[in-house]
């Protein structure tokens, strides 16, 4: 690891008796696909919902590095400073604004970047909140029409399929050009070939975002296939971080799958 | 120390009165989760009908109902206990027909918490209406003879007298307490409904029928409310049906202090509201009435916002709602795992919307559009001056779109932002004040009054809007209710008929007036129109459908919610000075809390998500009644209006979400549904329960 975009450092949380994170410490390189793999109750969206500031861990720190070599320590951030920071997460249940149309959830979402549109200026409609809506209209439809709903726009969520939602998501985060994206389960739910379309789908907003990409997911062949690294997690811990082929082998990986001790 | 023992009685009694509906709202909400604000609205009904029963007055039935003419008249008379009976019965009936039809279409769809609210707020409307209407009269007094225990002194504390009465009520309180204590103790029923209450699944599991809890719970939670309805009624003295409803906010106070699900908390809080009130009263209202005016009501209320807004953890072990669905949960996370395990998108898309549309959804009816809305708009502009309109129609005219610019506050706070609030009533009342303020006081010239009123506004909206911060749905509506109740007593009795505010003399007509009203509404619509258009709005949406995923994309709730609860605030204080001036003093009717519910219910039967729906309520439920008035007895009050429009209210809820419009397929399909859905969602349930997700249960 030579350039460490997000370095966790020992999170940890306790739900009572139950230690949802334990001491969970792992880097992630700059540009690179992460997958984060573990069985039900492992504790990866915990994880998400920590670096995202849904939950706040008991313990531990999570610092984003710029390219410019500045760290910013995220955990100590209100949630909603974290997405100006360049960091976003889509949610394992496609989670979306439900009554407004998709067209508009990528406008909605795109809301802190508009600087020239505060209340009054809305209100009164000046140039600067004139154009900051064009740019935001513009910028929703490149994401629509790149993830191939543009003929959707006008429709609410729960008009469209679980495979468009998951695209929907990606549309989402994407628009707002962040600089780690969090999936949290984006193949959960949609159909195989979908699936299959998913990998080099993200690989390409990888890409066209220069984002560096830190998945949850359950498909193996998916997750196997498009991360560089791997880190396998099991109650609350981390079990093991490398290559996907080294993860696969590990015995405690297929101990904490198959829940035997005859690796 | 004489004195201050001589302070107990009172408050305790008072105390007895508000812990008797807490534990009536505690048992509803602990075995079913549906908070039911027609609580005090049930007590009511039952003790008009006891006391009509001992009144012996003819009992008469007068439906005219299309062509149905349904005409009875039967002479009754009992005595006190051979009454109590054929009332309780009452009790038990009505609480059965509320169970049957109105609450169980909500409970099996999984409501949102908005829509219970709104629910039960309406069904509170519907039986005050329908109480006064049946029993004829808006006043219940119990003369000294029917009066349940004697109302002569049993003993004195501090020199103050105890009457029997009043010990009767206290002790029925004791007996309440001990009763429910043993229900949940030692029956079959409490057992279930506790098991129910901590896991449905698992008591499913066991065979506890939730359907069945329900109905139980409903029918003994009326039988309550009755038994409680009738001895207030009693001590009250005199009491009409939104009083008791009014009381009904103070029990909530005092019941969501404990979370709504503990006993003695409740009891205690209310007991200590009780107390609060009474040492208030006789020392600081004794001391100057004036200047101390309200201040009973403020200090108690306003200690249990307090309560609220710090959330110590008892609160909110109780009652979690669904961050996700707006459904509520039971015991933190589990639900929301339980729908995540079923299929979790598929969780995220059946969960319902928000609220309906309403009847502004006709509006969006797009061959009718443009050439019926420049056609509205003519003769909207030109009402004052149409042929058969004289000044008998424009005052009416006025006063609607005050209130339409009314509902359009809760457009903004309720339909866009998502937040329940009962306060707008204290806005209305805010902006009257402010412009009597600034035209009397400061002695600004015209139009200035008016901005005084609304400036006045925004920062108390701010801070109203402090405990909406941090809390949600039901807590909310709790806490506003509860400051719009502080502001009612507070502020709306210091600027009665006294303040007179005399508009400029050019707008001295109704003619004038309703022109000048016309344009500020235009204005307050136009920046709502700009609002929703623009990022404002979008925001807006975004915290209502979800504050996670809003925080997740940098959008601020703090933010956001103080933004709408400002907009909303100068809205509804604008309107408030549009009644100050059409009324010539500060408006004290649409100030009270019963008006916001009313105003609330009225919103959303005309559409609440939309600008049209302010101006459909403004015309069906104030300007046309008004207008048709003549053709009905003008002798007699009639409360049909408010029969239908709450009625209306909970059917159009039911329905959600297309509103009226689709309502035909909903008669068609779903009312047979709901049965069939109860069983697959058990079914579901048990398969979820099995291998629901581990990791968020704490």
């Amino acid at each position: 690891m030579t350039d460490p975009v997000l370095s966790i450092r020992g999170l940890s949380l306790a739900f009572g008796g139950v230690r949802a994170l334990d001491d969970v410490t792992f880097d992630v390189e700059r540009g690179s696909i992460t997958g984060i793999i573990g069985p039900n109750g492992a504790g990866k969206t915990t994880l998400f919902d920590c670096l995202s500031g849904i939950r706040r861990p008991d313990a531990g720190e999570a610092i984003v590095r710029r390219a410019d070599g500045a760290e910013v320590e995220l955990i100590a951030r209100r949630p909603w400073e974290r997405n100006a920071l360049g960091v976003a997460r889509t949610f394992q249940n496609a989670r979306l604004f439900r009554s407004v149309p998709i067209g508009e959830i990528l406008r909605t979402v795109q809301h802190e970047g508009m600087a020239r549109s505060g209340f009054w200026r809305s209100v009164l409609g000046t140039a600067g909140a004139r154009g900051d809506e064009a740019e935001v209209a513009r910028r929703a439809e490149e994401a629509l029409a790149l993830v191939g709903l543009s003929e959707h726009a006008d429709k609410p969520p729960a008009e469209l399929s679980t495979g468009m939602l998951r695209l929907t998501e990606l549309a989402a985060v994407s628009v707002v050009r962040p600089k780690v994206l969090l999936l949290d389960e984006p193949a959960s739910g949609i159909a195989q070939a979908e699936t299959e379309a998913l990998g080099p789908l993200l690989r390409r907003l990888a890409d066209h975002l220069d984002a560096t990409v830190v998945l949850i997911e359950h498909d193996m062949p998916l997750v196997m296939g498009i991360s560089d690294t791997i880190v396998a997690m099991a109650e609350g811990a981390v079990v093991t971080v490398g290559r996907p082929e080294e993860v696969r082998q590990h015995p405690d990986v297929l101990r904490s799958y198959l829940g035997t001790t005859a690796a | 120390m004489q004195e201050l023992l001589g302070t107990f009685p009172g408050g305790l009694v008072t105390g007895s009165v508000y812990a008797l509906l807490a534990m009536g709202l505690v048992f509803t909400y602990k075995a079913t989760r549906v908070p039911n604000f027609a609580y005090g609205a049930m007590a009511t009904f039952v003790a008009f009908f006891h006391y009509e029963l001992v009144a012996g007055r003819r009992f008469s039935l007068d439906l005219s109902l299309l062509v149905v003419r349904l005409d009875a008249d039967w002479d009754v008379q009992l005595s006190f206990w051979a009454a109590i009976p054929v009332s309780l019965a009452a009790a038990c009936l009505l609480g059965l027909v509320i169970e049957r039809l109105v609450i169980r279409p909500f409970a099996r769809s999984r409501a949102p918490m908005v829509v219970m609210i709104i629910v039960t707020l309406g069904l509170a409307l519907l039986l005050a209406a329908l109480t006064q209407q049946l029993f004829g009269a808006d006043q219940l007094i119990v003369p000294n003879d029917q009066a349940v225990l004697p109302r002569t002194p049993a003993f004195a504390v501090g020199g103050v007298n105890v009457s029997w009465e009043r010990l009767g009520v206290m002790g029925l309180l004791a007996a309440l307490s001990v009763a429910t204590w043993w229900f949940f103790k030692a029956t079959r029923t409490g057992l279930a409904i506790r098991a129910s209450a901590t896991d449905p699944e698992v008591a499913a599991l066991l065979g506890v029928s939730a359907r069945k809890l329900a109905v139980v719970s409903w029918v003994s939670g009326s039988l309550v409310a009755g038994v409680a309805g009738i001895a207030l009624a009693s001590v009250v003295v005199t009491s009409d049906p939104n009083l008791l409803m009014l009381l009904t906010i103070k029990g909530f106070a005092a019941a969501i202090v404990g979370g709504l699900v503990s006993f003695p908390i409740a009891v205690g809080a209310a007991l200590g509201i009780g107390l609060g009130e009474e040492l208030v009263r006789h020392y600081l209202v004794a001391m100057d009435a004036q200047l101390w005016q309200g201040a009973p009501e403020v200090l108690t209320l306003g200690a249990v916002i307090v309560v609220l807004a710090l959330r110590p953890r008892w609160i909110f072990t109780g009652i979690r709602e669904d961050e996700d669905t707006g459904v509520v949960g039971r015991s933190g996370a589990a639900d929301s795992a339980l729908a995540r395990a079923i299929d979790p998108v598929e969780a995220f898309r059946l969960a319902r919307a928000t609220l309906p549309g309403g009847l502004a959804t006709w509006a969006g009816w797009r061959p009718l559009r443009r050439a019926a809305l420049v056609a509205l708009a003519g003769l909207t502009v030109l009402f004052p001056v149409l042929p058969f309109v004289d000044d008998f129609y424009t005052l009416p005219a006025n006063l609607a779109i005050a209130a339409g610019v009314v509902l359009l506050s809760f457009v903004v706070l309720v339909g866009w932002l998502g937040q329940v609030s009962l306060a707008q009533g204290a806005f209305v009342a805010i902006g009257g004040a402010g412009t009597a303020i600034g035209a009397n006081t400061l002695g600004l010239p015209f139009p200035l009054p008016i901005l005084c009123g609304v400036a006045i506004a925004v920062p108390v909206a701010v801070v109203v809007s402090l405990p909406a911060l941090r809390l949600r749905g039901l807590h909310l509506a709790v806490a506003t209710m509860a400051f719009g109740l502080a502001a009612e007593r507070a502020i709306v009795p210091r600027f009665d008929a006294s303040d007179r505010v005399a508009p400029p003399a050019w707008m001295a007509t109704d003619r004038a007036k309703y022109w000048v009203f016309l344009a500020l509404a235009a204005v307050a619509v136009a920046v709502c129109w700009r609002i929703s258009a623009t990022r404002i709005g979008r925001s807006f949406a975004a915290i209502r459908d979800s504050e996670v995923v809003a925080a997740a994309y940098g959008i601020r709730p703090v933010r956001v919610k103080l933004t709408g609860f400002a907009v909303s605030g100068a809205i509804a204080a604008l309107g408030g000075t549009m009644l100050t001036y059409q009324l010539g003093a500060v408006g004290t009717q649409s100030a009270s809390v019963f008006s916001s519910i009313s105003a609330l219910a009225n919103a959303v039967v005309a559409g609440i998500g939309s600008l049209a729906g302010p101006a459909i309520g403004a015309f069906l439920f104030h300007l046309y009644p008004e207008l048709t008035k003549g053709e009905v007895q003008a002798t007699s009050l009639s409360f049909w209006p408010q029969i239908t429009a709450s009625a209306l209210l909970i059917l159009m809820l039911a329905v959600n979400p297309g509103g009226l419009a689709s309502m035909a397929r909903f008669v068609r399909s779903r009312a047979s549904a709901y049965d069939d859905a109860d069983e697959d969602l058990e079914l579901d349930d048990l398969v979820a329960a099995n291998d629901a997700d581990l990791e968020v249960v704490p």
